[in-house]
């Protein structure tokens, strides 16, 4: 978390997993920190604090970011999706379901991250070769895992979704 | 610190004639690299000018016989568009290895310019395909060839109450490539770079040739003799040696000196021997080697 003298605060307005919101932020505050210490949205985590591990990962106006790298600030008039607002009804998403058949997770901290970049290479791409997948996931960390499960997670949701 | 989002180029400027805030602010755009600088112990400006909603500094257009990149334009952009991967090959390659997604989403090119980063992936691209910047105060607007822009890591001759407005390359005909060399594939910060820009003759011979690299200098360098003297004839390895006056790397947590010299003039003498081969051969060469 960002220490900062001397900070100003905004309101901000935004939409949070389909809910309008208000808030008002320090100028300094990082949007991760909102999410999980105002939100209470605890599903991005933060590891490195610096873009490298992807932990933190969010969808914000539809492209996957890294929240810790954003001011809070900076998303007022912004749509944001957070790991919690992935699933629909309360039933998994199709990529979710099939990290669990595929035993993907270990620890599970990288997940909701690993959940957002799949889903990138999933609406990016019809047919992705694993190195397809593997490139995009180059901005998530697993230390867990060594990758291949995640990676055939993705590439099964893709014929899955491709030959139905 | 306070926040200021200007949506137009006017709310800008009007901004930068405040001398309070113009004495005391950083501009803002991708952030991806300024926010870890607060997370490590760099002090926040006490006026973050947000550029992001600025109109009209964004977006890849054709101007007459130039493309004009909007210094807002993020890297994922430039990385999908039609018109940089049919003209400008090198950038395409230098975006792909860029960071990975997330950020590619939010960095900006001009962000990156102006960063000024030694080791910064998109520059030596630039350099070999002669691009401007166009830079804009409430003084007035000036272009400069985009290698008179840099001083030193981080130095730019931007002035106080200038930014980067966009970044012109001219279209030609010329093929280009860009190497990196980093520590693992993804996620690294350059060891070495370089971006080449050529034209062959019909019997495989150097029409023209221009290199660039970066990681080696206080600035992305030309390599200035080394091009002269193969243009003039040379052969690659009679003179491959040139490349040591123009380049001066120092020892740092990535390499040290003696081995980005090493390492940029096998680079670069493969480079240019395999270039009837294949467009980028170091790229071919790598997959090769990874199978």
């Amino acid at each position: 978390m960002l220490h900062i003298e001397n900070s100003e605060y905004y309101t901000i307005k935004f939409t949070i997993n389909g809910k309008e919101l208000e808030k008002t932020v320090p100028s300094h505050m990082r949007l991760l920190d909102l999410l999980r210490e105002e939100l209470l949205l605890t599903g991005s985590k933060e590891v490195c604090g610096e873009g490298e591990c992807g932990a933190c990962t969010i969808l914000l106006d539809e492209k996957i970011v890294n929240s810790c790298l954003i001011l809070a600030v900076e998303v007022s008039g912004s749509e944001i999706i957070t790991i919690e607002g992935v699933s629909k009804d309360d039933s998994l998403t199709k990529l979710q379901e099939e990290f669990l058949q595929k035993h993907s997770v270990q620890c599970g901290y990288c997940i909701p991250g690993m959940i957002f970049s799949g889903d990138h290479t999933l609406q990016n791409n019809t047919s992705p070769s694993r190195q397809d997948i593997r490139d995009d996931l180059s901005g998530n960390m697993c230390r867990c895992t060594g990758y291949k499960k995640i990676i055939d997670a993705i590439e099964s949701t893709s014929k899955s979704e491709h030959s139905s | 610190m306070k926040y200021f989002r200007p949506s137009t180029v006017n709310e800008l400027e009007k901004l930068l004639s405040d001398k309070l805030i113009l004495n005391s602010k950083q501009f803002l755009s991708g952030g991806t690299d300024i926010l870890p600088r607060w997370e490590n112990g760099v002090s926040p400006p006490k006026h973050l000018i947000d550029l992001k909603k600025v109109e009209r500094l964004s977006g890849i257009s054709k101007e007459g016989n130039n493309i004009s990149i909007g210094t807002l334009t993020t890297i994922q952009q430039l990385k999908d568009n039609p018109n940089i991967s049919k003209h400008f090959p090198s950038i395409i390659q230098a975006t792909s290895s860029f960071a990975g997604v997330q950020i590619r989403h939010r960095a900006t090119i001009g962000g990156n310019i102006c960063n000024a980063s030694p080791a910064g992936d998109l520059i030596p691209c630039l350099y070999v395909h002669n691009a401007k910047v166009e830079l804009l105060s409430p003084r007035g607007v000036r272009i400069i060839p985009v290698d008179e822009f840099f001083i030193g890591p981080g130095k730019t001759t931007l002035q106080k109450d200038e930014f980067l407005t966009k970044i012109i390359l001219p279209i030609s005909n010329i093929k280009s490539m860009f190497y990196k060399l980093g520590l693992r594939q993804s996620m690294a910060i350059s060891v070495v770079n370089f971006a080449l820009s050529y034209d062959l003759n019909p019997d495989n011979t150097l029409k023209s040739l221009n290199i660039a690299c970066g990681a080696v200098a206080p600035t992305v360098v030309y390599l200035k003799y080394l091009v002269n003297a193969i243009i003039n004839g040379e052969s690659v390895e009679s003179v491959i040696d040139l490349i040591y006056k123009d380049i001066s790397p120092i020892d740092d947590i990535r390499a040290s000196a003696e081995y980005r010299r090493k390492a940029l003039k096998n680079l670069i003498a493969y480079t240019i021997n395999n270039l009837k081969n294949s467009d980028n051969p170091l790229i071919n060469h790598d997959k090769d080697s990874h199978v």
